[in-house]
């Protein structure tokens, strides 16, 4: 049994984040990671992170403010973001974009020195912080610098578990006691025990067919806490990014129109025009919008070969692409064999990023004592009914600092009680055994095809458009996939030892109760509100509520809680949305 | 009509177990590949589970795929499969854990001995504009091991930084606000150092981001008097 301070379990952004805050607070930490920290889907975020940064003493648009950035924030998310989050993260922002700077991060310039900033869809004023169209990779890289930094001054108090899989959490009484862990390369099993944990493992993407994100991302990530009695927030609210390269899982930034790339139909209008919820800010409406409206294009018949629309960034200029947008123009190139200078690009929606994840509150406190959580894997409400381009590398950042922050707090204030060493042993032995039965599984059906199969039902039923008939229906898929599971799996390899498919095949219970859950809490809520639209109700109804999913005894239980007040949400008047172009 | 297929041959090897290595023949439908990493997630998925490689973002940012394809290093996520025959290795000069997955110990190590993070000269000076420019090449690395790889020196003398390695640490030369600059190039003057680099450009060749690390440590020698 290996023992410490704290765990954090995955190494993206607001993992690496909690990693460097809990180590400087003098913990003893240990970061697990199912890939190396480099390789995480941080690296992929490519627009930027936003912050209302205070240049030469006043703010970098003149009229930009922080308040501004939080009524932007609420209002991209139909007032159903936790005000208080809000506001925190607002005005965490401009210090962390300093104290990243400070760490080294290559943030794009003005030639007057000046960090640069660009817009994105929602924000009243460009105030976008990135790196080119690497954002994620370079941050993540600074972020993973200090790390190293860290550990070679305090060696005995980082240490990072590179390619092992966590498959428990463990809670005692309500509070947490560590994880178990499998190291990949080994087939090695071992109890973690920790005072505290901390949760970052990112978003769920993989319940979709048609997602950005990574193979890694399969939900299991969220699928661990509720095991062990976390609850699930807004979890039936799934972002869809308006400019997926079609065909392909390759995204195309939301900074290209930021930058001023615009949406054509098959006749080569800008159709955003015509519909009424993205006349007035055109491609650079909130993104569940134009995702929306383009799907309605497509299904007009004026899409491009009936299945995707065109983005057009010859408008911004080859030198503006080159410069700042080169990325883009590399996976084009690479993906589609196309040269965006010159070329119109082929895109439609596709599933982008989780909203709803463990609850969590301002303080990235979770339910159970000593677990904390931060990033995408964690909803403390922040991105309400759609997430505002930007802001999930912010709350990464935020949200790190937060919970280590709470987990030495927590540690040093609390008299944490660890669970004796029978209740370790015995769990360990109940999770190796679980993942022994399941390498015997004598079953025909691969766990591929079953995943292949839910793809396809979350794709059709609880994609951009939903009603309560689809839903039904893909609930039942899901039950008779849950049943093949149960009855019909089989995995290949008979060894702990490098084994992936052992591992898609645990991964895949934690896929499969997530997209039931997922369908149930979209099936509850009988309104449209962001990204969750139902065809059967259009509309928005009563005051906005929180859906909360919790297990029990196996059965998935849905309730609902009020956003929380704080300033009137309702007064707020409609900020004017300055139209670039 | 017949199916469009294409056929990969696949680097198998378990180093607790088989005393050789061998290829492993696959066909996989062109309706669900279009890259190498597309071809090796179906044959995982499909036909065989037990089948060790790494993969992530399926999307040239992550670098975990890195291997031999074709003849050359890249990233199995970008190269297309080509008609006829595919073939894969796993990346060179490292340690096979499984198949195609290696131990990449070595070249962690080689990235930490530079110091590969900033320790500013003062609290106040900030990144300009024209130094962030100069800095910019390199900073596209994506460490995903290809140039360590192919670089023939790594192979013979396993003190050697490696190219990724060097270009990690011409990206901290570069910047103005570094505190470590005589430190580091205490490190590459040392036997292990640049000048082991027989500018082979092996590197510039296996490099799946375009960062030719060999220009890089031609600007690291210039440093040095």
């Amino acid at each position: 049994m290996r023992e410490y301070d704290v765990i954090i379990v995955g190494a993206g952004m607001a993992g690496l984040r909690a990693a460097v805050g809990t180590v400087k607070r003098g913990l003893k930490v240990a970061v697990i990671t199912k890939v190396h920290p480099l390789r995480s889907h941080s690296v992929a975020a490519s627009g930027g992170i936003n912050a209302v940064l205070p240049q030469n003493g006043e703010a970098q648009q003149p009229s930009d403010s922080i308040e501004q950035h939080y009524r932007d924030t609420l209002e991209c998310g139909y007032s159903l973001s936790e005000p208080e989050a809000v506001e925190i993260m607002v005005s965490r922002a401009p210090g962390m974009i300093r104290e990243m700077e400070r760490w080294g991060c290559l943030f794009s310039r003005e030639k007057d020195n000046r960090i640069a900033v660009r817009n994105m869809g929602g924000a009243t004023f460009p105030r976008t912080v990135y790196a080119s169209d690497k954002t994620g990779h370079v941050m993540m890289n600074t972020l993973y610098e200090q790390c190293v930094r860290l550990r070679q001054n305090k060696p005995d108090q980082l240490r990072f578990f590179e390619e092992w899989f966590v498959t428990k959490l463990l809670v005692l009484n309500n509070t947490v006691a560590g994880v178990v862990a499998l190291e990949i390369a080994t087939g090695k099993m071992e109890i973690f025990s920790a005072k505290s944990v901390i949760w970052a493992t990112g978003g769920s993407g993989r319940v979709y067919g048609s997602t950005s994100n990574p193979l890694t991302n399969s939900g299991w990530g969220l699928a661990v806490p509720l095991y062990a009695g976390a609850a699930l927030m807004d979890i039936e609210f799934v972002q869809f990014h308006p400019t997926q390269l079609s065909g392909t899982h390759i995204l195309i930034t939301e900074a290209a129109r930021g930058e001023g790339a615009v949406l054509l139909n098959l006749k080569g209008e800008r159709f955003l025009g015509s519909y009424e919820d993205s006349k007035r800010n055109m491609e650079l409406s909130s993104r569940d919008i134009v995702s929306r409206n383009i799907r309605r294009e497509i299904l007009a018949g004026r899409g491009v070969n009936a299945a995707c629309v065109h983005l057009d960034m010859q408008v911004i200029g080859s030198r503006n692409i080159k410069n700042r947008l080169p990325g883009v123009r590399e996976l084009c190139k690479t993906y589609a064999n196309l040269d965006p200078v010159r070329q119109l690009i082929p895109v439609t929606p596709g599933q982008h990023y989780t909203i709803g994840g463990i609850r969590t509150n301002e303080k990235a406190e979770t339910e159970i004592n000593g677990f904390f959580a931060a990033g995408e894997c964690a909803c403390a409400g922040i991105h309400g009914a759609n997430r505002m381009g930007g802001n999930s590398l912010l709350e990464t950042l935020v949200f790190g600092e937060i919970a280590s922050s709470g987990a030495a707090e927590y540690i040093s204030q609390k008299h944490v009680r660890v669970p004796n060493k029978q209740y370790f042993e015995n769990a360990f032995e109940d999770e190796k055994n679980k993942i022994s039965a399941l390498l015997e599984r004598k079953g025909k059906t691969r766990p591929a095809e079953i995943r292949d199969r839910m793809q396809a039902a979350m794709d059709e039923f609880a994609g951009i458009y939903r009603d309560g008939m689809g839903l039904v229906e893909a609930g039942k898929i899901i039950k008779e996939l849950k049943n093949i599971y149960r009855d019909d799996l089989g995995v290949d390899g008979k060894e702990l030892r490098v084994n992936y498919g052992l591992i898609d095949a645990i991964e895949l219970r934690g896929s499969l109760d997530l997209a039931d859950i997922i369908i149930q809490a979209a099936l509850k809520r009988n309104e449209s509100i962001g990204v969750h639209f139902r065809n059967d109700f259009p509309s928005r109804k009563g005051r906005p509520r929180h859906s909360v999913v919790r297990l029990q005894k196996g059965k998935i239980r849905i309730h609902y809680l009020p956003v929380r007040d704080k300033k009137n949400l309702f007064d707020l008047l409609p900020s004017v949305w300055k139209a670039k172009r | 009509m017949k199916e469009k297929i294409y056929k990969i041959a696949v680097f198998r090897f378990d180093p607790l177990k088989d005393t050789a290595h061998r290829f492993d023949h696959y066909t996989v439908p062109a309706s669900k590949a279009n890259t190498v990493l597309d071809a090796l997630i179906y044959i995982r998925d499909y036909i065989d589970g037990t089948l060790a490689f790494r993969a992530s973002c399926r999307q040239g940012r992550c670098g975990s795929c890195a291997m031999h394809i074709n003849g050359r290093y890249g990233l199995a996520c970008e190269v297309r499969l080509v008609p006829g025959q595919n073939r894969v290795r796993p990346l060179g000069q490292m340690p096979i854990i499984k198949d195609l997955m290696v131990d990449m110990e070595r070249f962690w190590e080689k990235y930490e001995a530079v110091k590969p993070y900033l320790v500013r000269k003062s609290n106040e000076a900030a990144q300009t504009y024209a130094n962030r420019r100069k800095i910019e090449k390199t900073v596209d690395c994506i460490l995903c091991g290809a140039c360590f790889s192919a670089c023939m020196m790594t192979g013979v003398n396993s003190g050697f930084h490696g190219p990724a390695a060097f270009v990690v640490m011409n990206r901290f030369l570069l910047d103005d606000r570094d505190a470590l600059r005589d430190q580091r190039l205490e490190i590459v003057k040392g036997e292990n150092g640049v000048f082991r680099c027989h500018s082979m450009y092996n590197c510039n060749e296996a490099c799946p981001k375009n960062i030719k690390p060999a220009e890089n440590i031609l600007e690291i020698k210039k440093n040095i008097d």
